[in-house]
């Protein structure tokens, strides 16, 4: 049996000049951790602290620098009655609600295809890997030359299928480059859940799939009562990810609309970005991406809730 | 059933690959080529100039290229430096309070880019770090460093506790045992950690756009400017595009299993 190392030594406590092997292991691990914590309090936590006080002020760019005045809440009761603020708003929850659901149902798709034999060719992997690795503005960029409305690649391809009579203006108003831009988020979104779920799928035992075709299972029923109930904390974690991810979608919106037309396409990380760096407005800017903050802080904690140790075990 | 998969796996592939085949194939196009209808792909169509061209047309893309290497290598090396011996401690060293930090340092990676580039673009204004590469690595670092020590600790809890104990017994200090055994045994996972952040930092745009004006303009940005200014110049735009993108693709594609595992690994278990 092995013995715990640094508690008791042959001849009782293993000690040295600075205290038990415990206590020394204690303290070289801590001094490991202190520059980690250190830069992720500068970097994270004191930015985020003066978020919140930013979000408190009137603030004056001048050629001097930045002149804060304590504003309290107005930032934050502006919000309420900004039109702007209240269509990102419902354009983000729109945006996110669908991408999410589209992205979850077609990698659990392409995840089962992947564990079915003739999904084991290690081809599928590279092109499982290529999309998440591409840079998301080369990817905007690609896009927009795809959905050019008179040379674009996709206008020809429909237009030859018949399943378009005219080149259609993809980003030509707000709710169809709202969409369009939803398309692309979820064709580059969906490879990296996929990998999620192919990895989940795989880890459930496969005696539970043996037991229930015992049972007499077919695919459908194997799928329903074996597959999903397994994948169920995966498939959360996935949401939780996916709808931060789509939350602070910018680099497309930048590439491809800018926010157009006619404010279609303005989401609230956008938005948030807009105000402060065009509109030079940084208290009203950082009270709208505290909301996103509020958000993602509210999905964060469920996420690190589902994760949390101790629930380690006995999952898929 | 089978027939039903393989259309399925078809499909996807075709859908999840056309459009980058796509990207690859304009940017060795004319630009008549491209823009008749429908597009002639004729040999004669086909021509590295815009190669060349988008070099002479955008004199920031080596610049960009340039930043983007020293920016991203620099991240990654002090993410791994920094990380490694982080993630050590709180795998084997009985740190107190391991889970709460563990839950913490999970945590700041779920905070969106815009609530910390607000006051992270003024204090870089007022220390002067405007448009260097040193601000770029700083906030990179701070991104990737979690998901760093979140990695490589599972890879760390992996490693039979047997051997360390049996150095420590022949008399290894706690640093010895770090950097004499359990760092080279896990020469493959540290790369493929590399590789992510590696990765993740040479992709990045929006703080790029916020942190940098001209001189450490990053190769995303470059692209970016080049799409918006010379948005008709299809074979170009589509040849900057594909540069931008064949280094990390090159790593992504080589490590991939790695990589796959690491996600796998390092998202879903604690």
């Amino acid at each position: 049996m092995p013995r715990p190392v640094g508690r008791v030594g042959p001849e009782g406590p293993v000690r040295s000049g600075l205290g038990t092997l415990e206590t020394r292991r204690r303290r070289i691990g801590l001094a490991a951790l202190v520059p980690t914590l250190l830069i992720l309090l500068l970097i994270l936590a004191y930015p985020i602290v003066d978020s919140l006080l930013l979000s408190l002020a009137s603030v004056n760019v001048a050629a001097s620098g930045f002149a804060r005045h304590f504003a309290g809440l107005d930032n934050y009761l502006a919000l309420a009655g900004d039109r702007v603020f209240r269509d990102a708003l419902w354009s983000s929850a729109y945006f996110t609600a669908l991408e999410v659901g589209l992205v979850v149902v077609l990698a659990l798709l392409v995840a089962l295809m992947l564990v079915h034999p003739l999904g084991r060719s290690p081809i599928f992997r590279i092109v499982l890997i290529v999309p998440w690795a591409i840079a998301p503005v080369a990817n905007a960029v690609l896009w927009k030359w795809i959905l050019n409305a008179n040379y674009g690649v996709l206008n020809a391809v429909l237009v030859e299928l018949g399943v378009i009579e005219r080149n259609v203006v993809w980003l030509g108003t707000g709710s169809r480059a709202l969409h369009a831009l939803l398309l692309v988020d979820v064709w580059k979104s969906v490879p990296f859940i996929a990998i999620l779920f192919f990895a989940g799928i795989n880890k459930i035992p496969a005696m539970l799939y043996r037991a229930a075709r015992l049972d007499g299972a077919n695919a459908w029923q194997q799928f329903w009562y074996v597959t999903l109930p397994s994948l169920r904390p995966t498939i959360a974690v996935a949401v939780i990810l996916q709808t931060l991810w789509a939350l602070r979608i910018f680099d497309l919106i930048y590439v491809l609309t800018k926010g157009g037309p006619a404010g279609g396409t303005v989401l609230l990380n956008y938005l948030a970005y807009r105000t402060t760096f065009n509109d030079l407005d940084l208290g009203y800017g950082a009270a709208i991406a505290n909301v996103v903050f509020a958000l993602s802080f509210l999905l964060a904690l469920i996420y690190v809730w589902l994760l949390r140790p101790g629930l380690q075990h006995g999952r898929a | 059933m089978r027939s039903i998969v393989a259309v399925g796996l078809a499909s996807f592939t075709f859908l999840a690959v056309a459009p980058l085949l796509w990207m690859l194939i304009s940017s060795v196009m004319q630009q008549q080529a491209l823009t008749s209808t429908p597009p002639d792909f004729s040999a004669g169509s086909f021509t590295l100039d815009n190669y060349v061209k988008v070099f002479s047309s955008a004199a920031a893309l080596g610049r960009g290229f340039l930043n983007s290497f020293i920016v991203a290598l620099s991240t990654t090396a002090a993410a791994l430096a920094i990380g490694a011996p982080a993630a050590y401690a709180l795998a084997r060293l009985s740190v107190p309070g391991a889970n709460p930090i563990l839950m913490m340092i999970l945590a700041t990676q779920m905070f969106p880019g815009i609530v910390i580039a607000i006051p992270l673009f003024i204090a870089m204004s007022r220390l002067g770090l405007i448009d260097t590469q040193l601000a770029l690595i700083i906030v990179y670092l701070s991104f990737n460093l979690p998901i760093v020590v979140w990695i490589l600790r599972g890879f760390f809890l992996a490693i039979p506790a047997g051997l360390e104990r049996a150095a420590a017994v022949d008399g290894a200090t706690m640093v010895q045992v770090f950097s004499l055994i359990v760092l080279p045994i896990s020469i493959a996972p540290l790369f493929a950690t590399a590789v992510f952040a590696f990765i993740e930092s040479w992709n990045e745009f929006f703080f790029a756009l916020i942190l940098t004006r001209q001189s450490a303009q990053t190769a995303p940005l470059v692209i970016s400017q080049f799409a918006g200014q010379y948005q008709t110049v299809f074979g170009q735009m589509m040849a900057a595009a594909t540069l931008a993108v064949a280094p990390v693709v090159a790593l992504a594609v080589v490590f991939r299993n790695r990589i796959m595992r690491g996600f796998a690994e390092g998202m879903v278990k604690g």
